[in-house]
């Protein structure tokens, strides 16, 4: 583990924690004997540290003493005291990513009536937990998460498990920078392509003519430059290490198993910024439970997820043999890595990395020309929602007229996008979704997933709230629907209402969605049993809809996870009435 | 079914039944059996054990039999999934979840039950395994729908490494197995 300096151990904070629980219980709360027995009390210490990965050392933030923070094991119906005190120099927050929650305890700054926790206070955090599932928990100020604020929450059903695992292993995906995330911020402000190590040469130019035709290739740079984005802006940070469970790829953290047992891997993507692809080659993955809640199981061989969403997945190796854990960010710069083992030091190989995708305007919505997106990535362009573009001269038009159609600019001849493989190289990505996933293997879609138990709330919505999800890469500028944070207007809903909310990404990047307080049903296709989720990754260019029933009184965060685009505004105030008396 | 699939899917759904078949082959003795047991009639069940079962497990998780015993399982589906009892090896169960798992893809099983419009498929081609009217002709399978209830009667011949199990897609991996033991 990543020895914090303070020279205790990760069980030692919990040891500490768990005494403090009872003295806390004893000293406290004389009166209430009766919430005793189900009151676990903790003391998270919010320091500054320093962390090793790889074996280099770099400044840290610790909560209850590690990177991540300690797995908080809880059972559903107990009632949670959470004594956390900051010793930093600066304000700090600890959010409950996913719980229903009473908006005071939800631990976001200027929500709720809640104020960030200055130095050297003690914030009383008192829940009671209303859920079961995978969660997490982690700063919402500052980008303090960036700087390793996180950790995994796992709550036991009062009822029975979902699944039967001789072994439950948390897995804590994140990136990890040497840079102040502050200076990170003001990088990527000065030059939104700071990051983007990639960027597209005049070689890959010539390469693009020679297989989509001179013409295709220099109307595809034309736009792009009309867009001021960038094809390559996957990721806008990059220069990171990728992390399982505070351990990178050399640290190689080891999960341990018996051939023939059944093991839960709750993934958790506590990342500032990647969106990660995860598989276990040789071994298919049944993801059963996604944002904490369960599904009917689905058998994938790998999944795709977004910043602040959880996976719960159960695997039977049967070999006596390693396995590698292995997750690649979209923009494959790096890679996390962790091995599952029948014994200590036992590895498995690491695959190669996956090529890059290029992104192509369909992801901007606007797939009217240049090469055949459709027969390479498989996007319907009848559902892409043209009209949605925020200014967009093609806004007007209508995709699912557009049939076999010969569009400007179009080369059948020399685009070859079926020839790539044929011709013996290698395929080559294309656009947002494409994964590189091999052919044969099956990779997560939001369409798999349908919920264990039918949705309570089969109203149809009173009402519908679009929220377009805008920003402009070059001057680093996002929000939603055009405005930052602060100049925003709040989206407001009574109590009890059922609300439509539509996503309308008119960016290139996906921006996973963050509703604090409530979960939303996914409109993913399932009838009575959508998935509820409280992150919901919105791919470019795309549209994506979901329903919730506001029966959680506050002013909640509703933001895109992506920890630079909600600092840099990406964020609104989700109000629901209380009920008028 | 010609009608909706093309001729790929059809020999690939061949191909995938030639494995039951030939499975079927390998383990074939007189009689319906397989090398730990055969099917039985009610009538000569010494024991009458009742397995209930949900999404995605059942109750009791394990079972003790003793060779030459004949049970007489009643399986409830208390679920709102479509579920199986079955009698094998943990590598027989593994075979059959590929199977399991392209029949859920072409539709021939859908989570909750039976496609039962897909009856007129040649089951003859198919390992044995009547899906139109759930006939377990698969001595050692029987499906449950949500809400119904099954029996299956089998005779334990001898000892071996036993498994009840659902091999729909998934609800193995869940934990929807028990292990058979045997004692004297």
């Amino acid at each position: 583990m990543n020895k914090p300096i303070s020279g205790f151990s990760r069980r030692d904070a919990l040891k500490l924690a768990g005494a403090a629980g009872i003295a806390g219980t004893l000293a406290v709360y004389p009166g209430r004997r009766s919430f005793a027995s189900s009151t676990k009390e903790y003391t998270l210490n919010v320091e500054a540290g320093r962390i090793a990965v790889d074996g280099v050392s770099s400044n840290a933030i610790l909560m209850g003493g590690s990177v991540p923070a300690p797995t908080m094991r809880w059972r559903e119906g107990e009632e949670i005291v959470v004594y956390a005190t900051n010793r930093l120099a600066v304000p700090t927050s600890i959010h409950w990513h996913g719980l229903l929650i009473e908006g005071v305890m939800d631990g976001a700054p200027g929500f709720n009536g809640y104020v960030a926790i200055q130095p050297g206070e003690t914030y009383t955090y008192r829940f009671k937990l209303r859920q079961a599932g995978t969660y997490w928990y982690h700063s919402h100020s500052a980008m303090q998460e960036q700087q390793g604020m996180y950790g995994a929450i796992v709550i036991e059903p009062s009822g029975r498990e979902p699944v039967r695992a001789d072994r439950d292993y948390v897995v804590v995906l994140s990136d990890h920078t040497q840079e102040d995330p502050k200076r990170v911020l003001s990088n990527l402000k000065a030059d939104a392509g700071y990051y983007n190590y990639g960027k597209r040469t005049l070689i890959d130019f010539f390469r693009d003519a020679n297989r989509y035709g001179f013409n295709t290739a220099l109307k595809d740079r034309m736009e792009w430059g009309d867009m001021r984005m960038d094809p390559t802006d996957l990721a806008d940070v990059t220069g990171y290490t990728f992390l399982i469970n505070g351990r990178g790829p050399r640290d190689n953290w080891t999960a341990l198993f018996n051939p023939g047992e059944r093991i839960r891997l709750r993934f958790i993507n506590a990342s500032a910024m990647s969106f990660f692809d995860v598989r276990i080659p040789g071994l298919p993955m049944t993801v059963f439970s996604a944002d904490g809640q369960n599904v009917q199981p689905v058998r994938v061989d790998e999944f795709r997820f977004g910043v602040g969403e959880t996976y719960d997945v159960i695997v039977l190796p049967r070999d006596d043999k390693a396995f590698t854990i292995f997750a690649e960010p979209v923009d494959r710069s790096g890679y996390a890595r962790a091995t599952l083992a029948p014994r200590e030091g036992m590895e498995a190989v690491i695959p190669e990395q996956r090529p890059r995708t290029i992104l192509s305007m369909a992801d901007m919505g606007m797939a009217h020309g240049g090469m055949d997106h459709s027969s390479m990535t498989g996007m319907d362009h009848g559902s892409m929602a043209g009209g949605a573009m925020s200014g967009g001269a093609m806004g007007g038009m209508d995709h699912s007229k557009m049939g076999g159609a010969p569009m400007a600019g179009m080369d059948h001849g020399t685009m070859g996008h079926g020839g790539a493989a044929a011709e013996g190289g290698e395929r080559r990505p294309f656009g947002w979704a494409d994964a590189s996933t091999p052919p044969g293997s099956k990779a997560l879609d939001y369409a798999d997933l349908k919920a264990s138990t039918p949705n309570s709330d089969g109203r149809e919505p009173n009402h519908e709230i679009e929220v377009r999800l805008t920003g402009i890469m070059e001057r680093y500028m996002w929000n939603l629907n055009g405005r930052p944070f602060g100049k925003d207007e709040p989206i407001r809903v009574a109590y009890g209402d059922r609300v439509r909310l539509k996503f309308v990404n008119t960016t290139m990047m996906a921006h996973p969605m963050h509703l604090h307080g409530m979960f939303v049903e996914l409109e993913n296709g399932q009838t009575d049993r959508k998935p509820r989720k409280h992150v919901v990754v919105v791919p470019p260019g795309k549209t994506v809809s979901a329903l919730l029933t506001a029966n959680e009184p506050g002013d909640w965060p509703f933001h895109c996870h992506l920890i630079y685009h909600m600092e840099a505004g990406m964020m609104t105030r989700f109000i629901v009435e209380p009920k008028s008396a | 079914m010609s009608k909706t699939f093309p001729n790929l899917f059809r020999v690939s759904l061949l191909a995938g039944f030639t494995m039951t078949a030939a499975a079927g082959v390998a383990f074939a003795s007189p009689g319906h059996g397989l090398p730990f047991g055969e099917p039985a009639k009610a009538s000569q069940a010494t024991r009458t054990v009742t397995i209930t079962m949900r999404d995605n497990l059942y109750e009791p998780e394990s079972l003790t039999v003793k060779s030459g015993e004949i049970v007489r399982f009643v399986l409830v589906n208390k679920g709102e999934l479509l579920h199986e009892f079955n009698i094998g090896t943990a590598a027989m169960h593994a075979k059959h979840q590929e199977e399991m798992a392209m029949m859920m893809e072409h539709g021939m099983l859908t989570p909750t039950g039976m496609n039962h419009d897909m009856a007129k498929m040649d089951h003859s081609k198919m390992g044995g395994m009547n899906m139109g009217d759930m006939k377990h002709d698969d001595p050692n399978s029987v499906l449950v729908e949500p809400g119904k209830t099954a029996e299956l009667v089998w005779k334990f011949t001898k000892p071996a490494e036993l498994e009840f199990a659902c091999n729909i897609p998934g609800h193995y991996e869940s934990g929807m197995a028990g292990l058979i033991k045997f004692t004297k």
